[in-house]
């Protein structure tokens, strides 16, 4: 018999951003198993597309009394629910009473900067209360049991997969000729250019560019990606880099783009200190690049290990100067190295931690 | 009797194991095993064990570790000893199982190939091992029904890694020492750090009596196979004969222990104090037909020729029993000279250790390896005060315990009056607020600080994240939960063991003991033994405690029974409060625990600095 999963989510099929693709790598490898899916989002509808078999997305529900009712009313409309998926923290406690309604056993999904630090004691009550949750990165776990009373077992790591279609490949001369970035070589950094993201890492790397480009003159930065911080950030490219060349803003890059974009560059770096988990490193590195991160938050399991390369503190300018070049010198990452993070590894992964899920006995009513 | 610790990366992601890693936690426990070091890769490289040997049953090669089936389809890294495996191993030779050695670590991968996980519930003895089943691709950590042998682990959520001790996790380098403050405050509450908390984030304690097993998704809860409220429940159902069947009811169970405890390749000595508890191990073993038995007590400058000096008395019970005495004299200086490497062996903090630390540094300068030690009689046989004051607490005060606020305003009032110089002891205010209920007045009788002195010691918001996590009184409680009501004798008794005995009596003699490669063998702390005994409420009617001078024979001289005390005494308290200021003098032992306890946590423990 199958394993009916109600899905409470942010966003999943037609919406873009990093959650809403996880959510849909979780699902589909869920659904290859026994899993029947039935998505709730709040966000993104999928008008009348075809998505994989076992899996349905309802209307998208913005307001947040609604989504309560209509949650459990779908729990009621499609009992027995054998689980409550909760695709945010913010969520858990709509998911907590869902779950407990339908007598489901209850699994949380934290990603990283929605769990970073302590939240409403409503909401760490109702994290506490699931029968697994389930973390993007070690980072991740770490802080979630940081202020969340939750036994470590039930607390689990399944890391961002990164999809088959990132792996190494010829240049593209069309987007060299569009892109016109000299004889390179070429730092690359993908990113929203958001107020709200600063940790990314952007000026630190525009910091450090002159003594890279001491080393490599004709070494330029290309930034792709849009958002309300470009026009401050241009402004201090040109104050922190003489060459006014040696920094491109390429705007938004669309998906049938990027790959082309990390094949045609030499070096990715993105000196971010807040990332749940880092998934365009491991793009990246999949297509060949090494990459440069940063230190803290959940970078440190994207960059495993030197095959696919380092992690700097982006506040030690010199360091990170130093980071580009030596990677610069490495070459190419060890494609092997993102291996276990392909869908081959993740799919299988994913279906343990529904088994172990199911392992546990259901919840009675009531019980918390 | 070893050092133990291993990895096992379970996620596909986890980088394979780190041999050097595997190194630094071997060497940070280096005393615990002089005699041999060995490590073990699995040929996939996701699994490496590591291991420290003390040898004392099969001294040849045959017996190192880590030890491998025949077929090579299961590891183990194990630290212990199992009394009953020639038992264990007679039975599966005769179901056609093939052995190699003589030691009792290959009795436990055949064992396990034989019963799987519930092969635990076979064992008599003191343990904990790691073992890795190639063929399920299954990491099965273990640990003993009442806690006697330490294991902590730490998983984070792509690698677990495991080890005898919380400090070797640390020196791998790899775990995070961010503070648990359940840990702290549990260690300010209660003297030690409650099980399964550590005072790292990141590292757990493996509990006694469970199991704890690891597969590619990551480790499950731990499983519980032994649980001591249970197991006195059931034998509460034992009829009650007269006072002549209960006393040798207990003469044959402590007969039958102390000869499980005697199965070693080398010679077992004794930690002899004035009290009944060691003098009738003793009694037992010369019983039994050991000869040559070394005893080694321990005596202090300042108590020379005073009535706490231990020396003379077990002195007539050593000459009783034909051993071979050794006293060991410790002054201050000797103490301040060691604290550096106290603290430092000390695995979480403690309040208490050091006479182990001393005993067993004796012993191991008279050459000795294993020693069996008193610990544990009082909680069994009833010798705490606690069996009398924590029912009488209860039964009293029970009635205030319903009355709202009432205990919580009491409190306050009396503080007030303890801090304007009513010389009464800080605890005593919180007397009808924690004494009317089981879990309360254990609290109260056991602590060092309670909760409400806990503002002036910590950080508000460790004070505050602690205890909700720690949730002292709940922890407490979880230990009487058997399924059905105990009687008094039973629920002091159970709460003495699963509390008091394993976080602080067990953890102490573990670092302490082993620091200085002693084994320290404990017959009154056995399952066995504890289910051969007779019901709680006919051991309080027989005074139990004062019954064990009986038990060997010849009896205990008379001059011991009159002698009614428990364990070591030691002048460590007194030597700390002087250490920090206070006149030298009389300093009671309550007060000197608190300027210990504050001495203990000032080392350092939790973030960078320590190790």
């Amino acid at each position: 018999m199958s394993t009916r999963v109600l899905a409470l989510v942010s966003d999943c099929y037609g919406v873009g951003g990093g959650i809403a693709r996880y959510n849909q790598d979780l699902f589909e490898a869920l659904a290859e198993g026994d899993a029947d899916i039935v998505i709730l989002p709040r966000l993104g509808n999928v008008d009348g597309s075809t998505l994989p078999k076992g899996i349905r997305q309802l209307p998208a529900v913005l307001s947040r009394p609604l989504f309560s009712l209509i949650a459990l009313w779908t729990a009621w409309r499609l009992r027995p629910v054998d689980i409550v998926f909760c695709g945010h923290p913010f969520m858990a406690p709509v998911a907590w009473m869902v779950a407990r309604f339908a007598g489901a056993r209850y699994w949380v999904q934290a990603h990283g900067t929605d769990i970073w630090g302590p939240r409403p004691a409503i909401v760490r009550k109702a994290i506490g209360a699931a029968d697994m949750a389930t973390a993007v990165s070690r980072a991740t776990r770490h802080s979630l049991l940081g202020w969340v009373d939750l036994a470590p077992e039930r607390a689990r790591v399944l890391p961002d997969t990164v999809r088959d279609m990132f792996a190494p490949g010829p240049r593209s001369d069309a987007l060299a000729g569009r892109l016109q970035l000299g004889p390179g070589p070429i730092l690359l950094t993908v990113g929203r250019l958001a107020a709200s993201e600063r940790y990314k890492g952007h000026e630190q790397i525009f910091a450090a560019l002159p003594a890279v480009r001491a080393r490599f003159p004709t070494l330029v930065h290309a930034v792709a990606g849009d958002g309300d911080d470009r026009a401050r950030l241009e402004r201090r490219a040109r104050e922190l880099v003489p060459d006014p060349a040696a920094v491109r803003f390429l705007g938004f890059v669309p998906d049938a783009d990027l790959l082309d974009l990390y094949r045609l560059a030499d070096l990715y770096v993105m000196p971010s200190t807040q990332e749940g988990f880092g998934i365009v490193y491991l793009e990246a590195a999949a297509c060949g690049l090494r990459v440069v991160g940063g230190k803290g938050g959940g970078s440190g399991d994207a960059i495993p290990d030197g095959r696919v390369g380092v992690t700097v503190d982006p506040a030690d300018t010199a360091a990170l100067a130093e980071a580009i070049i030596g990677q610069l010198a490495r070459g190419k990452a060890d494609p092997t190295a993102v291996e276990p993070y392909r869908r081959a590894h993740f799919a299988p992964a994913a279906r343990r931690l529904l088994a172990r899920l199911k392992a546990r006995p259901r919840r009675m009513k009531g019980e918390s | 009797m070893c050092g133990i610790a291993g990895i096992h990366a379970y996620l596909d992601v986890a980088p394979a194991v780190d041999r050097g890693e595997l190194e630094r936690m071997n060497r940070r426990m280096a005393a615990r095993g002089p005699d041999g070091s060995g490590d073990w890769l699995s040929p996939d490289g996701r699994v490496g064990f590591t291991h420290r040997r003390l040898a004392i049953i099969d001294l040849s090669e045959a017996g190192a570790q880590p030890m491998h089936s025949a077929d090579g389809m299961l590891s183990i890294t194990f630290n212990g000893e199992i009394y009953n495996y020639r038992e264990l191993r007679a039975e599966l030779q005769a179901k056609g199982y093939a052995f190699r050695s003589g030691s009792d670590t290959e009795v436990l991968l055949q064992l396990y190939a034989d019963r799987g996980t519930a092969m635990v519930e076979q064992l008599r003895g003191m343990f904990t091992f790691g073992l890795w089943d190639a063929r399920q691709r299954l990491l099965v950590l273990a640990r003993d029904p009442l806690g006697i042998k330490p294991l902590y682990y730490a998983d984070d959520g792509w690698t677990l890694r495991f080890a005898s001790q919380a400090k070797a996790l640390l020196a791998g380098g790899a775990v995070s020492r961010d503070p648990d403050p359940a840990g702290i405050v549990g260690f300010h509450l209660f003297g030690s750090v409650p099980e399964p908390f550590t005072v790292w984030q990141g590292i757990r304690a493996v509990p006694a009596g469970t199991v704890v097993t690891i597969d590619a998704s990551g480790p499950s809860a731990p499983q519980r196979y032994y649980d001591v409220a249970s197991s006195l429940a059931l034998r509460a159902d034992k009829a009650d004969g007269d006072r002549a069947d209960a006393r040798l009811q207990m003469g044959a169970a402590v007969r039958d222990s102390v000869r499980h405890h005697l199965v070693a390749d080398v010679p077992v000595a004794v930690f002899l104090s004035a009290g009944l508890d060691s003098g009738a191990l003793l009694g037992t073993m010369a019983e039994l037909g050991a000869r040559d038995i070394l005893a080694v007590t321990l005596a202090f400058e300042e108590f020379k020729g005073a009535p706490l000096d231990e020396a003379p008395l077990a002195a007539e019970v050593a000459a009783r029993y034909g051993a071979r005495h050794i006293v060991r004299t410790v002054d201050r200086a000797e103490f301040e000279r060691d604290l550096p490497a106290i603290l430092d062996a000390m695995d979480l903090p403690s309040v208490d250790g050091i006479n182990t630390w001393f005993v067993a540094k004796a012993a191991h300068e008279a050459g000795i390896k294993v020693a069996l030690s008193g610990l544990g009689a009082d909680e069994c046989f009833g010798g705490y005060p606690s069996f009398v004051d924590v029912p009488r607490s209860v039964h009293f005060l029970r009635p205030f315990h319903f009355l709202p606020g009432v205990g919580a305003l009491a409190r306050r009032l009396l503080t007030a009056g303890i801090g304007a110089g009513l010389g009464i002891h800080p605890k005593a205010a919180g007397l009808l607020q924690y004494g009317g209920d089981w879990a309360g007045a254990y609290l109260l009788r056991r602590s060092v600080y309670m909760p409400w002195e806990l503002d002036d010691l910590l950080d508000p918001a460790v004070r505050e994240e602690g205890l909700r996590r720690l949730a002292p009184l709940s922890g407490i409680a979880a230990a009487l939960q058997a399924g059905r009501r105990l009687g008094d004798f039973d629920r002091v008794a159970a709460l003495e063991t699963s509390l008091y005995m394993r976080n602080q009596l067990l953890r102490d003699a573990d670092w302490a003991g082993m620091a200085h490669a002693i084994e320290i063998r404990v017959p009154y702390v056995d399952p066995f033994f504890l289910a051969a005994l007779p019901a709680g409420r006919v051991l309080a009617s027989v005074d139990a405690k004062a019954a064990i001078a009986d038990i060997p024979d010849p009896p205990l001289p008379a001059a011991s029974r009159a002698r009614r005390k428990t364990g070591f005494v030691t002048p460590v308290g007194r030597w700390i409060a002087e250490a920090a200021g206070a006149p030298p003098g009389d300093v009671s032992f309550s007060t000197a625990s608190r300027a210990w306890a504050l001495r203990v946590w000032q080392a350092g423990w939790a973030g960078p600095a320590s190790a």
